[in-house]
C-alpha cells in the first residue's frame, strides 16, 4: 500500500506543478527566514565564543567609576607576585578642540601592553608604537572628518595638545554598544594625566585588566576578588561575561528576528492550506474514480498526505538553502553592532530545526483540507457541481491530530524564541490575530452579500466574487492581513519611539548640556553663560553615589538578586540638592521642604518609581555611599517626574546643605540657537578646557540612527512575511483561475472588452485589499499599542498618515499582485474555453 | 481553420465559403465533430481562424483586435450557447442586463426586466442560475442574446442540453423573438427537426460544406 501511495503521489505531483509552485515557495520562504536567523545567531554566538577574550582584552576585569582606594590598590599590587599582569584603562567623554571647531569624543587612555588579548590595529601600523611616546593619539576616522584634520595634525584635549599619529582601525574591546557619544580617541595614561580632565566627581569609567597565567582560573580569581575586595561597588567579571549588554542585545534581536521569521512561516502555512484545497478540488474526480475502483479513504488520504509531506520536505530543504544564502544580507545589516568578524559556517541545529518546522507547518495546515478526502463519494463522478456540498465535521481524530501538531509547533516556537514569555506572547498574539482575521473574513463575506448591488457591472461582479462558494476571501484576508499587521506595527512602534525621544521634546527644553564643571568654576561658568545671553541657563550640582542602606539595612545581594528590577539597587545614583521643586516634578506624597526649616536629619525627595522598586515610604531612611563617605536622609516626599522633558532629572533630591563637602561637579543646561552653537562651544572650551559640551540634538540623532537601524533589520525579516503573503495571494487567486477564465469568457462573449473584465477583477481585488488593509491596520495599531504600553513604555502617538498608508498601500498592492497574476486570463479566446465546459 | 489541440494541429474547418444575407434564418447541421460550433464561434469573432476571412455587414472582422471584436459582439451579435453559460453569481435580471450595461445603456435593468417577461420569466427576475431549471436558464440566455437588439443572432445547439418538450419551447421562443426583432439567425443543430424551421439548411461534414439548400416552406412554419 505504501508503494502505491508513493507511486500515486509522484504521478499526482507530476501533473499539478502549478499548484505546488505556490506551495513550494510558501514553505521555502518561511523556512528560509528561520534558518537564516538561526544560522546567523549560531555564527554570531560562535564568533563571540571564539573572540571572547579579546572582547574584554583580558581574563578578568574590575570596573568602577571611582579611583581605587589605597587598600584596594594594595590588594591588586599583591597580584603582581603571582604572575598576574595588570593594567589600568580609563574611559570618559571629553571635548576635542581645534581652531575651527570642537567635537565630543569617547576618550580611552591605556597603558603599554594593551590589549592583553585581541588585536589593536592602526594606520599606519607604526602609529601604535608612537602611542606611548610623546603626546600622540590615535583617532577614529570620523573624528578627523568632522574636525577637518589629517594624520599628523594636532588637537587639544583638556589642557594638553596632542598629535594625531594615525587612524584607529580596530579596537578589540570597544563597547560595541549601538549608541555612542562620539568617535573614539585613544591615548596613553600619561597623556590623560596631562589633560587634567580627571577631577573629583568626573564621569570616568576605570577598568583594571588582569591577565592570568595558565595555572589560574579566571573564576577563582573573580571569586577571590569578590570576597576580599574592600570596595563593593567594583564590578568584577571574567572574560566569559564580557560585553553582557552586547550579548543580551544580540540575543534579543535574534529572538525577535526568529519570531518574525516564524510569522513568515505561518503565513506560508496558510498558503499551503489553500494550495492543497485548490488541488484537491481539481482532484475530486480522480478521488471519486479511485474510490470507485476500490481504494479506501485511508489509502487515498495516505497518497495525498505523502505527496504533501514530500513537497513540504523539498520546500523546506530549498528554504534552508535559501536561508544559508540570507547570510549574505544579515551580517552587513548588523555590522554596526558587531565588533567581531563573522565567518560563515554551516550549523546543523538551525538547519534541522528550520526543516522540522517547515514539515510540521505543512502537516498542520494541509491536514484539514486533506481530511475532506474521506467524504468524497464515488457517485461524484456523475455530478459536476461539488463546491455546494455542505461541509462535514472533521471528526475527533482530526482534532486530535491537529492539536498534537499545533503543540509540536508551539514547542518548536518555544525552542526558537528561547523564552517561555516571548513564545507564549507570540503564540497568543498569533492565535488572536488569526482568529480575528478569520472572523473578519466571515464578516466581510456576509457584509458583501448584503451590500447594495450597485449598477456598475464591475462593482457588482467584483462584490459577488467575495461571497460566492469556493471564494478565497479567508485565505487572502488572513495572509495579507498578517503581513500588513507585522510590517505596519514595526513601523508604528519605531515612529512612536522616535517621536518620544525626538519630537516630543518641549520647546523650552535645553539644547545643550555642559558636564564636569568643577565647583570652583561654577561662578565663572555661570557668568560666561550670562554674558553670552543665556540668562535662563541653570547650573545643577551632581554628586555621584551608590545606595548603601535602606532603613538601616545595608544593601546585600539578597535585595536585588532574582529581582526583575534589581538594577535599582546596584545602579549609580546621581544626587543633587535643591531649594525649590524642579519644573515638571509633582509631589504625590508628603511635602516639599520650605527653605527655613532645618531638621536634625537631612530630608530627601524620591522619585515615584524608584520608591516603589526600593520599597521606600514617607519616613524611610536611605543611606548613600559617596566616595566612601556615608550620607543618609529621611524620605520627606515622593515625586512624579516627567522624564521626557530633556532636563536634568533626579531619582533622589536632598535638602540644601545636606551634601556640603561631598565631591561634586556641576552640570549646566542651556537653550542655544543653532548659530550660537559653535561660538559658545569654543568660548567654553577656551575658558574651561575640562568641561564637555553635549549637544542634545546630536545625541538624539545618534539614538534615532540606532532605532532606525534596528527597525531596518526587523523590517527586513518582516518583509519576508509580506513576500509570503503576496505568494499566498497569488496562489489563492490562481486557485480560482478556472472559474475566472470561464466567467471572463462569458463576459467577452456578450461583448466585454479586456478592460471591462480587468475592471471587475480590479474591484474585487480592491475590496479584498481594503478589507485586509483595514483589519491588518487595526491589528497593527493594537499590537503597536500593546508593545509600546507594556514592553517599551512609550507614549502612544496617533499616526493617521501611517494608517492611511497601510490601508492605501494594501489596496494598491493587492490590485497590483491580483492583476499581475490574472492578466493572462484576459487575452484568452472565448470559444475554446466555453466549448470545454 | 486549424486548431491546436493537445500539441497536435487539427484541421477543423477547410475551404468553407458561406454567405448569409441579412434577415435570413440559416440552420447549420451535421454530425458531431463536423465543425458546426467552431464555424459559429468564428462568425462571432470568439476565435481566430488560421486563414481565411469573415465579414459581418460588410466589415472584415478577422483583422480586428480582441477588444474591437468584443465591442462588435456587444453591438451586433446575440449568442445562445448549448450549455447556457450564465454567470453563476448574478441573478437572471443581472445576467440579461450585462450586455446592456457594457453598452452603457442607462435603462439596462428595466430593459432586462422587459426581456425576461417576454421570455416568460417575469417572476424569476431575482433568481440565480443555480435556482433555475435548464429550460429557464436557456430562456434567460435567449433574453440576454436579444438584449442589445442585435442584427445577428447565433444559436449553438440551444436545445442540446434540454429535454424535447423544453427544447421545443425554447426554439419557438427563439424564432418568435427573431421574427419580432428582424435579425439574421444562424442556428447550429444536429437535429433535422429543428433545422426544418429554417429558410436555408447548410450541411457540414468533416469541416466541409456538403450541401446548402433553400427550404420551400414559409420561414418559421412548423414542418
Amino acid at each position: 500500500m505504501t508503494t502505491f501511495a508513493f507511486r500515486m503521489a509522484w504521478r499526482e505531483t507530476r501533473a499539478a506543478w502549478r499548484h505546488f509552485t505556490y506551495f513550494f515557495i510558501c514553505i521555502a520562504l518561511g523556512v528560509a527566514a528561520l534558518v537564516g536567523v538561526g544560522l546567523f545567531a549560531a555564527n554570531m554566538e560562535r564568533a563571540i565564543q571564539r573572540e571572547t577574550r579579546s572582547l574584554m582584552a583580558a581574563d578578568v576585569e574590575l570596573r568602577t567609576t571611582r579611583t581605587l582606594t589605597p587598600e584596594a590598590e594594595a590588594i591588586l599590587r599583591g597580584f603582581d607576585g603571582r604572575g598576574i599582569a595588570r593594567m589600568h584603562l580609563s574611559e570618559l567623554v571629553a571635548m576635542a578642540a581645534v581652531r575651527t571647531g570642537t567635537q565630543l569624543v569617547e576618550l580611552k587612555a591605556v597603558e603599554p601592553g594593551y590589549p592583553f588579548y585581541g588585536k589593536l590595529r592602526a594606520e599606519p601600523e607604526q602609529a601604535l608604537a608612537a602611542l606611548f611616546t610623546g603626546n600622540n593619539v590615535l583617532a577614529e576616522e570620523t573624528l578627523l572628518i568632522r574636525l577637518n584634520l589629517k594624520v599628523g595634525d594636532t588637537l587639544k584635549i583638556g589642557r594638553a595638545e596632542f598629535r594625531v599619529a594615525g587612524l584607529l582601525k580596530k579596537e578589540p574591546d570597544r563597547a560595541a554598544g549601538a549608541f555612542s557619544f562620539g568617535p573614539r580617541l585613544l591615548m596613553s595614561q600619561q597623556g590623560l594625566a596631562a589633560t587634567q580632565l580627571i577631577q573629583p566627581g568626573s564621569r570616568v569609567t576605570h577598568r583594571h585588566l588582569l591577565k592570568l597565567p595558565e595555572t589560574l582560573s579566571p573564576r577563582a580569581v573573580q571569586a577571590e576578588l569578590s570576597a576580599t575586595f574592600p570596595d563593593k561597588t567594583v564590578r568584577v567579571s571574567t572574560y566569559q561575561e564580557a560585553q553582557p549588554m552586547l550579548r543580551r542585545f544580540l540575543r534579543q534581536l535574534t529572538m525577535y528576528l526568529g519570531l518574525a521569521g516564524l510569522i513568515a512561516l505561518m503565513v506560508g502555512g496558510i498558503g499551503v492550506a489553500s494550495s492543497v484545497r485548490a488541488f484537491l478540488n481539481e482532484k475530486l474526480e480522480t478521488i471519486a474514480v479511485l474510490k470507485a475502483v476500490g481504494a479506501e479513504s485511508r489509502t487515498i488520504l495516505l497518497v495525498y498526505l505523502t505527496q504533501t509531506l514530500l513537497l513540504g520536505l523539498l520546500g523546506s530543504l530549498a528554504g534552508a538553502a535559501l536561508g544559508a544564502g540570507l547570510q549574505l544580507f544579515l551580517p552587513p545589516l548588523m555590522k554596526t553592532w558587531l565588533p567581531i568578524e563573522l565567518e560563515f559556517r554551516f550549523a546543523l541545529l538551525p538547519f534541522v530545526r528550520g526543516v522540522a518546522m517547515g514539515l510540521l507547518t505543512t502537516a498542520l495546515f494541509a491536514l484539514w483540507p486533506l481530511l475532506d478526502v474521506r467524504h468524497v463519494r464515488p457517485n461524484l463522478i456523475f455530478r459536476r457541481d461539488v463546491t455546494e456540498e455542505p461541509p462535514k465535521s472533521a471528526g475527533r481524530s482530526a482534532w486530535v491530530a491537529s492539536g498534537l501538531l499545533a503543540l509540536a509547533l508551539a514547542g518548536l516556537a518555544l525552542w526558537q524564541a528561547g523564552s517561555w514569555r516571548a513564545a507564549g506572547l507570540f503564540i497568543g498574539a498569533l492565535i488572536a490575530a488569526l482568529s480575528l482575521l478569520r472572523g473578519a473574513a466571515w464578516m466581510v463575506a456576509r457584509l458583501a452579500s448584503r451590500l447594495p448591488r450597485w449598477r456598475p457591472l464591475a462593482w457588482r461582479q467584483g462584490l459577488a466574487n467575495l461571497y460566492r462558494p469556493g471564494n478565497q476571501v479567508k485565505t487572502i484576508l488572513v495572509s495579507v492581513g498578517v503581513g500588513v499587521m507585522v510590517i505596519l506595527a514595526i513601523h508604528l512602534v519605531e515612529r512612536n519611539i522616535l517621536w518620544e525621544i525626538g519630537e516630543n521634546i518641549p520647546t523650552d527644553a535645553p539644547s545643550f548640556f555642559f558636564i564636569d564643571i568643577q565647583p570652583d568654576q561654577q561662578e565663572a561658568f555661570a557668568r560666561l553663560l550670562a554674558e553670552r545671553g543665556h540668562a535662563e541657563a541653570r547650573l545643577t550640582p551632581l554628586i555621584r553615589s551608590r545606595l548603601w542602606a535602606l532603613n538601616g539595612q545595608p544593601i546585600s545581594r539578597e535585595n536585588y538578586e532574582e529581582r526583575e528590577h534589581g538594577w535599582y539597587f546596584t545602579r549609580e545614583y546621581v544626587l543633587t540638592f535643591l531649594k525649590d521643586l524642579p519644573k515638571d516634578n509633582v509631589v504625590t506624597k508628603g511635602d516639599w521642604w520650605n527653605a527655613v526649616e532645618s531638621s536634625r536629619e537631612p530630608q530627601v525627595s524620591v522619585e515615584e518609581e524608584a520608591a516603589r522598586r526600593l520599597g521606600l515610604e514617607l519616613g524611610s531612611t536611605v543611606e548613600f555611599d559617596i566616595q566612601g563617605a556615608k550620607v543618609s536622609g529621611r524620605v520627606a516626599s515622593i515625586r512624579k517626574v516627567e522624564w521626557g522633558n530633556m532636563s536634568t532629572n533626579f531619582y533622589f533630591i536632598f535638602q540644601l546643605g545636606a551634601l556640603d563637602g561631598a565631591p561634586m561637579t556641576y552640570v549646566a543646561t542651556a537653550r542655544v540657537d543653532p548659530s550660537e552653537e559653535v561660538p559658545l562651544q569654543r568660548a567654553v572650551i577656551a575658558a574651561f578646557p575640562n568641561v564637555s559640551a553635549i549637544n542634545i540634538r546630536d545625541v538624539l540623532d545618534s539614538v534615532a540612527r540606532v532605532v532606525d537601524r534596528i527597525s531596518l533589520v526587523i523590517r527586513f525579516m518582516a518583509g519576508l512575511s509580506i513576500l509570503a503573503g503576496t505568494i499566498v495571494l497569488a496562489g489563492a487567486l490562481a486557485a480560482t483561475r478556472f472559474r475566472r477564465i470561464y466567467e471572463a469568457m462569458i463576459l467577452k462573449a456578450v461583448g466585454a472588452t479586456r478592460g471591462d473584465v480587468a475592471q471587475t477583477f480590479a474591484v474585487e481585488y480592491a475590496l479584498l485589499g481594503a478589507a485586509a488593509g483595514v483589519i491588518g491596520t487595526a491589528l497593527a495599531v493594537a499590537l503597536a499599542w500593546g508593545v509600546g504600553h507594556w514592553i517599551l513604555d512609550v507614549k502612544w502617538l496617533f499616526q493617521p498618515e501611517a494608517l492611511a498608508w497601510g490601508i492605501g498601500g494594501t489596496i494598491m498592492g493587492t490590485i497590483l499582485v491580483g492583476l499581475l497574476s490574472t492578466y493572462r486570463i484576459l487575452g484568452q479566446k472565448p470559444l475554446p474555453v466555453l466549448r470545454r465546459e | 481553420m486549424r486548431l491546436t489541440s493537445g500539441g497536435r494541429e487539427v484541421s477543423i474547418l477547410n475551404d468553407i465559403s458561406l454567405d448569409v444575407p441579412a434577415k435570413q434564418f440559416v440552420a447549420i447541421v451535421g454530425p458531431s465533430g463536423s465543425g458546426k460550433s467552431t464555424l459559429l464561434g468564428l462568425i462571432a469573432g470568439m476565435d481566430q481562424p488560421t486563414s481565411g476571412t469573415i465579414s459581418l455587414e460588410g466589415q472584415e472582422i478577422t483583422s480586428l483586435s480582441e477588444d474591437e471584436l468584443a465591442r462588435l459582439r456587444r453591438r451586433k451579435i446575440g449568442y445562445v450557447f448549448q450549455s447556457f453559460h450564465l454567470i453563476p453569481t448574478l441573478t437572471a435580471q443581472e445576467n440579461v442586463a450585462v450586455p446592456l450595461e457594457l453598452a452603457g445603456d442607462p435603462e439596462a435593468v428595466s430593459k432586462a426586466n422587459a426581456l425576461l417577461r417576454a421570455v416568460g420569466l417575469g417572476s424569476r427576475l431575482h433568481h440565480y442560475p443555480a435556482q433555475l431549471s435548464g429550460g429557464e436558464q436557456q430562456r434567460v440566455s435567449v433574453a440576454r442574446a436579444f438584449a442589445n437588439n442585435p442584427a445577428i443572432l447565433l444559436a449553438d445547439e440551444p436545445t442540446g442540453n434540454l429535454d424535447t418538450a423544453t427544447g421545443e419551447q425554447v426554439i419557438e421562443l427563439l424564432i418568435r423573438l427573431n421574427r419580432d426583432h428582424g435579425s439574421t439567425l444562424v442556428l447550429v443543430t444536429h437535429d433535422p427537426a429543428l433545422a426544418a424551421h429554417a429558410e436555408r439548411i447548410v450541411c457540414l461534414r468533416d469541416g466541409r460544406i456538403i450541401s446548402d439548400e433553400l427550404q420551400q416552406r414559409v420561414p418559421g412554419a412548423r414542418p
